[in-house]
C-alpha cells in the first residue's frame, strides 16, 4: 500500500496529473485548428522525447516524460501557423537548458514551457502567441481545481496574481472587463507561473511572489490588453526572482531566534 | 494550556488497540541496542556468559563513566556486539529461571536534593531514558536543563497513558517530583485529552495536546511552550520512564517492565502487552497472529519505525507485518536511492511539520547537508521522528531523518 502511493506521489505522477489537467485545454487548441495543432505536437512531442531519450542515454537513467508537459503547454501557446522547425528549436532550447542540463524535471530553477516561449519570441520577432480565449480559460479551471486540490499549484500564487492583475488594469481608466482579464491570463497563469518547480517554496514568498507575477503580467503587456507575451515574460521574470523572495522570507524568519534571544 | 495540532496526518481509528492490558508476557530474551543511542561507546563490566541480576549495571558510557546500563531482568549475558569504531551494536541478555537478588535493598531512595537524585538515576540505569533537545542525545551528567517535557500524549495505535498508568499514579508522581528537582524551570506533562495525570503544583505543569499524529511528537510540544533555538537546552522523556524513576525511588527497585501496543496487519487484532524493555518483538508478539505466518516486526510508528528484533528503548509500538511486502518495499526504496529524483514543493509539504519551521527550504538545506541554513531555519529543535513524515510525503525518496542526523552531528561538533 505504501509502495504504491509513494510511487504515484514520485516526480512521475506529478507529471501525470500535469498531464491530466492539460487535456481539457489541449482538446481547445485542437478543435480550433485540428490539423496545425496535430501537426505541432507531434513535432514537439518528437522533440521532447528525443533529448530526454538523448540525456537519459547520456546519464545511463532510465528516460523519463516529464518534457510531455512541456510539449502540450507549447502547442497550446504559440499560434498555429507556426513554423515546425521554429517549435523544434525553441522547445530543444528550453528543454535543454531549462530542465535538463540540471539534472531533470525539479532540478532547474525555471519552468522550461516559459524559456521555449520565451525564446521563441525574443528569436523570431515575427512570430506572435495565440491570445488567451474563454473557452480556453474555461477549458483550465478544471486542470487548476485539480492541481491545487493536490497541492501542485499555490492558491496563494493565484490569488494575489489575479488581485494585483486586475487591480492595476482597473486603475487605468478604460480597464477592459473581468471575462476578458480572466481569458487572456488564466491559461498562463496556472500552467507557467503556478509552475511549483518555478514559484516560490514558502508561503509568505508564494504572495510575494504572485503580487510580483500579477504586476509585471501588466507591465509586460504594455497596455490595457493582457497579451500571452506579457504572461510568459512576467512568469520568465517573476521564476527568477523566486529564489531570492525565497532566501529573504528565510532571512526574515531566522530573526525569530534572535529576538527570541534577546 | 491546550493546543490543537492541525499539522501533519490525522491519526486514523482502524489500528487503534483495545485499551486494555491484555496480559504480561516475560520474553525470553531481550536487549539494549546501539540504533537507540547513536554513538553510544560503552566500558562493559560484563563479559558473554556472565550471569547478571535485574538493574546489574551491564556497561557504563565511556564519555561518562556515571552513566549506567543496567540489565533489564536476571538472565545470562548471551551476546556483546560492537558496531563501528567500538560503538555499541547489541547487547543481548537471555532470561533466567531463578530471580537472582539485586544488590539493592527493597528500600526507598533520597530524592530530597539534586545531587542524591542525579547519582540515584545515574547508577541505576534510568539516566539513559532522558534525551535532550536539541540534538536528541544522552544528557550530560551535569547539564541543567530549562524544562523538561514529559510526553504522556495519546495518538493513534499507542497505549492511553490513562490505562497503562492506572494504578501506578502514585510512582508517576513520584517521578514527576524528582524531575522536578532536576530542573530550574518548569516539568511539563504533555498530555492528551482526559484527567490531568498529575497534580499541578509549583514547577510542574499539565499541558494538552490533541489533533494530528503530530500532537505526540516532543518536538511539537517543546516547539509550542518552550523553543531550544537561542542555545538553551530541555530534556524529553516518556511517561513510562517517569514511573519507572517512580517506581525506583519508591522502592530502590529497577523497573524494566513497559506496556507496547502490537498492531499491523498480522496481528488479530490491535492489544496492549505489558512486557520488559528491549524485549525481542517476536516474544511481545508471541501467539497474537497464526503459526505458519512469516512476519516482519517493526519497533516504532507507523511513520518513523524500523525493522527490529528488539523492542526500541524509546518506542511503545510493534508493528507485526507480512514478510511479502518486505521485499517490494526494499527494492522500491533502493531503487529510489539509486536514482536520485527531484523534490516537487507541494502544498502537502507546508501543512506536514507541527513545529513552525519553512519545511521546503529546510528539506533543500537537509539534502545538500548545508547545516548553517539548517541551523538557521530552525533544525536544532527536530529529531528524526519530527521529520519521517517529510521522508513519506517528498517526491525525492530522501531519508530526511538521516540526512537530518547528519546535519546535528555536524552543529554538535561545531558547539563542542
Amino acid at each position: 500500500m505504501t509502495t504504491g502511493f509513494s510511487f504515484a506521489a514520485g516526480v512521475a505522477g506529478v507529471t501525470a496529473v500535469q498531464v491530466v489537467a492539460l487535456i481539457a485545454p489541449s482538446i481547445v487548441a485542437a478543435i480550433a485548428n485540428p490539423t496545425e495543432y496535430l501537426m505541432l505536437l507531434l513535432t514537439a512531442l518528437t522533440t521532447v522525447l528525443f533529448w530526454e531519450g538523448a540525456f537519459a542515454a547520456l546519464r545511463t537513467r532510465t528516460p523519463s516524460i516529464h518534457g510531455v508537459t512541456t510539449a502540450l503547454i507549447v502547442c497550446v501557446l504559440v499560434s498555429p501557423d507556426l513554423a515546425l522547425w521554429q517549435l523544434t528549436l525553441a522547445l530543444s532550447l528550453g528543454v535543454v537548458l531549462a530542465e535538463l542540463v540540471f539534472g531533470g524535471r525539479g532540478f532547474g530553477f525555471l519552468s522550461p514551457a516559459v524559456v521555449a516561449t520565451s525564446l521563441l519570441v525574443f528569436s523570431f520577432p515575427q512570430v506572435s502567441l495565440a491570445p488567451g480565449t474563454t473557452n480556453l480559460a474555461l477549458a483550465t479551471i478544471p486542470g487548476a481545481v485539480l492541481l491545487a486540490f493536490l497541492g501542485l499549484i499555490s492558491w496563494r500564487v493565484m490569488l494575489s496574481a489575479i488581485v494585483v492583475t486586475v487591480a492595476l488594469l482597473k486603475m487605468s481608466a478604460d480597464g477592459p472587463d473581468a471575462i476578458t482579464i480572466a481569458s487572456a491570463m488564466a491559461f498562463g497563469l496556472v500552467f507557467l507561473v503556478c509552475d511549483p518547480t518555478a514559484a516560490s517554496v514558502t508561503n509568505p514568498s508564494r504572495w510575494i511572489y504572485g503580487v510580483l507575477a500579477g504586476g509585471l503580467i501588466v507591465l509586460f503587456s504594455g497596455g490595457p490588453t493582457l497579451t500571452t507575451e506579457g504572461v510568459v515574460f512576467a512568469a520568465l521574470i517573476a521564476s527568477i526572482f523566486a529564489p531570492l523572495i525565497d532566501h529573504l522570507v528565510v532571512l526574515i524568519d531566522a530573526r525569530r531566534w534572535r529576538v527570541a534571544d534577546a | 494550556m491546550h493546543f490543537r495540532i492541525r499539522q501533519g496526518h490525522w491519526p486514523s481509528d482502524t489500528d487503534a488497540p483495545l485499551q486494555a492490558i491484555g496480559g504480561s508476557k516475560p520474553p525470553a530474551t531481550a536487549a539494549i541496542v546501539g540504533a537507540d543511542f547513536p554513538g553510544l561507546r560503552p566500558a562493559f563490566a560484563v563479559e558473554e556468559g556472565d550471569a547478571v541480576s535485574a538493574g546489574q549495571v551491564l556497561f557504563t558510557d565511556r564519555n561518562h563513566d556515571q552513566i549506567a546500563h543496567v540489565a533489564p531482568f536476571a538472565g545470562t549475558v548471551v551476546r556483546i556486539e560492537y558496531g563501528p569504531r567500538r560503538t555499541l551494536s547489541a547487547c543481548v541478555i537471555r532470561r533466567s529461571a531463578e530471580q537472582a537478588l539485586a544488590g539493592h535493598e527493597n528500600v526507598p531512595l533520597d530524592a530530597n536534593t539534586d545531587a542524591a537524585i542525579r547519582d540515584a538515576l545515574l547508577g541505576r540505569g534510568m539516566w539513559p531514558a532522558f534525551r535532550t533537545r536539541p540534538f536528541g542525545r544522552t544528557p550530560d551528567p551535569n547539564a541543567r536543563p530549562v524544562a523538561i517535557f514529559v510526553n504522556a500524549t495519546h495518538v493513534a495505535a499507542a497505549p492511553n497513558p490513562h490505562v497503562v498508568l492506572d494504578g501506578r499514579m502514585a510512582a508517576f508522581t513520584t517521578g514527576v517530583m524528582a524531575l522536578r528537582k532536576l530542573t530550574d524551570g518548569q516539568v511539563y506533562i504533555c498530555q492528551s485529552k482526559g484527567d490531568p495525570l498529575c497534580p499541578t503544583t509549583d514547577g510542574v505543569s499539565v499541558a494538552r495536546f490533541d489533533g494530528t499524529i503530530a500532537s505526540g511528537l516532543s518536538g511539537t510540544h517543546i516547539d509550542r511552550m518552550c523553543s531550544v533555538q537561542s542555545g538553551r537546552q530541555v530534556w524529553t522523556i516518556g511517561y513510562q520512564d517517569v514511573e519507572a524513576i517512580g517506581h525506583l525511588f519508591l522502592t530502590g527497585q529497577y523497573a524494566s517492565d513497559r506496556v507496547v501496543a502490537v498492531c499491523g496487519s498480522l496481528t488479530d487484532k490491535p492489544m496492549l502487552v505489558r512486557t520488559t524493555l528491549g524485549a525481542r518483538l517476536a516474544d511481545i508478539a508471541a501467539g497474537g497472529f497464526a503459526v505458519d505466518a512469516n512476519p516482519v516486526f517493526r519497533s516504532g510508528t507507523t511513520l518513523n519505525g524500523r525493522r527490529a528484533v528488539f523492542l526500541g528503548r524509546f518506542h511503545e509500538q510493534v508493528m507485526v507485518t507480512a514478510r511479502t511486502i518486505a521485499p517490494t518495499q526494499l527494492s522500491s526504496k533502493s531503487q529510489l536511492s539509486r536514482q536520485i529524483s527531484a523534490l516537487i514543493p507541494k502544498a502537502s509539504l507546508e501543512r506536514a511539520l507541527a513545529p513552525r519551521i519553512l519545511p521546503v527550504p529546510l528539506m533543500r538545506a537537509l539534502s545538500v547537508g548545508d547545516s548553517e541554513t539548517a541551523r538557521r531555519l530552525g533544525c536544532l529543535a527536530l529529531v528524526e521522528e519530527d521529520v519521517a513524515i517529510l521522508s513519506r510525503l517528498c517526491t525525492s525518496g530522501a531519508d530526511y531523518g538521516v540526512l537530518l542526523r547528519q546535519v546535528l552531528d555536524e552543529l554538535m561538533e561545531d558547539a563542542a
